[in-house]
């Protein structure tokens, strides 16, 4: 048990952090280029203040006509974004292994709130997978890789909250926790995931189209 | 008949005595608990005093109850009568002392490749 837990809770954190960063700052790179290559105009129209506008308008939840049209899911959408990146940031155990790898620390959750946190997020994914398989719009547009995405997400979640509550074979379960974790995080900028990123710059760019040219809102 | 019946009473009544005895001693620990942690967030870890020294060859008592001064490891003292909290103080944080107890504890089975290193290892639930 030492040879592997001592692997993928050393080497391959180093693997996926290098991954993860290098692979956001490779995909913004990228982006930023193939966007000046065939679609210059969008350099022409960016504009900061509409781009601004438009964000702060749509990361408050029931700020957007689209958000009041659909309540529920605006309600789960940002329990489960506010819940899955504050729960790796602040838990307790997370930041005791940073703390005894490399002498930092800061401010943690208490288990017993992260543990709702986790059971919110869990929670969420399973409706999100309802939802796909029940409404026909969603349906339609949606591929198999939609369903990988939701599982590399719920994963490290669900595996989490088995460990911490030591349910049958938690050792092994600690270990698929941890290597779930890293796939999740090396997919980020390799896959839809990669909205993380993009959110600004495509929210921002239809603030200012919007905003600057047509001179509507877009929330 | 009887005789019997009363040795194996007496033999029992022993053993239970033995087994609350050893279990309440201060001499065989069970589990390391500071009283510092105020609010506890994980069960106290598991820890056989004796059963660990023993299988860890361990003689010294000064290589986890250590006395330092000015920086420097006082070699004849001991500190088996304090809580590590007394030195290594809670400000508020418990982090700095948690670190404290997982690398003596975990810090050690690493180097040596034996004994528990996962939360559920030692805070069994
Ligand atoms: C990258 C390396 C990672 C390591 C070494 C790691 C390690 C751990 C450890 C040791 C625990 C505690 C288990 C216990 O209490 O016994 C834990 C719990 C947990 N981790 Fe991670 N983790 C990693 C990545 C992640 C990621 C990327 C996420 C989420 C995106 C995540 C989410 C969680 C959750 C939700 C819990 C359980 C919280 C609860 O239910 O109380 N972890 N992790
Ligand atoms: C600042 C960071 C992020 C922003 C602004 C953001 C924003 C969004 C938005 C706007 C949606 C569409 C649903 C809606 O209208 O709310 C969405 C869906 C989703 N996001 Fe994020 N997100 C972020 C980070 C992440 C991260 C880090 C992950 C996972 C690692 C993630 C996983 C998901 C998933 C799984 C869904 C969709 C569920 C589905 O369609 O089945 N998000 N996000």
């Amino acid at each position: 048990m030492h040879d592997i837990y001592n692997f993928v809770s050393g080497p391959l954190v180093w693997v996926s952090f290098v991954l993860f960063i290098g692979g956001c700052i490779y995909r913004l790179i990228s982006m930023a280029a193939l966007a000046k290559k065939k679609d210059p105009v969008v350099y022409d129209y960016m504009n900061l203040r509409y781009a601004l506008r438009s964000i702060f308008h749509w990361i408050i939840p029931f700020r957007s006509e689209n958000m009041k049209r659909h309540p529920v899911f605006t309600i789960v959408t940002f329990a489960f974004h506010i819940c899955l990146i504050l729960v790796p940031l602040f838990l307790f155990a997370h930041i005791i292994l940073i703390k005894e790898s490399w002498n930092i620390s800061w401010w943690f959750l208490s288990d017993s709130t992260a543990d709702v946190m986790t059971l919110i997020v869990v929670g969420s994914c399973i409706y999100f997978l309802v939802r796909r398989i029940v409404q026909p719009e969603v349906k339609f547009l949606t591929s198999p890789s939609d369903y990988l995405i939701l599982a590399i997400v719920a994963a490290p979640f669900i595996t989490g909250f088995w460990t911490y509550h030591q349910f049958a074979g938690h050792k092994v379960m600690g270990i698929i926790h941890i290597l779930s974790g890293e796939i999740m995080l090396v997919a980020i900028p390799f896959t839809r995931l990669s909205h993380m990123i993009f959110f600004a710059f495509t929210r921002g760019y239809m603030g200012s189209e919007f905003g600057a040219i047509r001179h509507v809102k877009d929330w | 008949m009887k005789k019997k019946i009363w040795t194996l009473c007496s033999v029992f009544v022993a053993a239970v005595a033995v087994i609350v005895v050893t279990a309440y001693s201060q001499e065989n620990v069970k589990s390391v608990q500071d009283s510092a942690f105020k609010t506890k967030m994980r069960p106290g870890a598991v820890f056989l005093h004796d059963e660990h020294n023993k299988k860890a060859e361990i003689d010294d008592c000064g290589t986890c109850h250590h006395v330092y001064k000015d920086g420097f490891k006082v070699e004849d003292e001991t500190s088996e009568d304090r809580e590590c909290s007394e030195c290594h103080k809670i400000d508020g944080d418990p982090v700095p002392l948690v670190t404290k107890y997982h690398l003596r504890c975990k810090g050690c089975h690493e180097e040596k490749k034996a004994g528990p290193i996962m939360c559920s290892e030692c805070h069994v639930r």
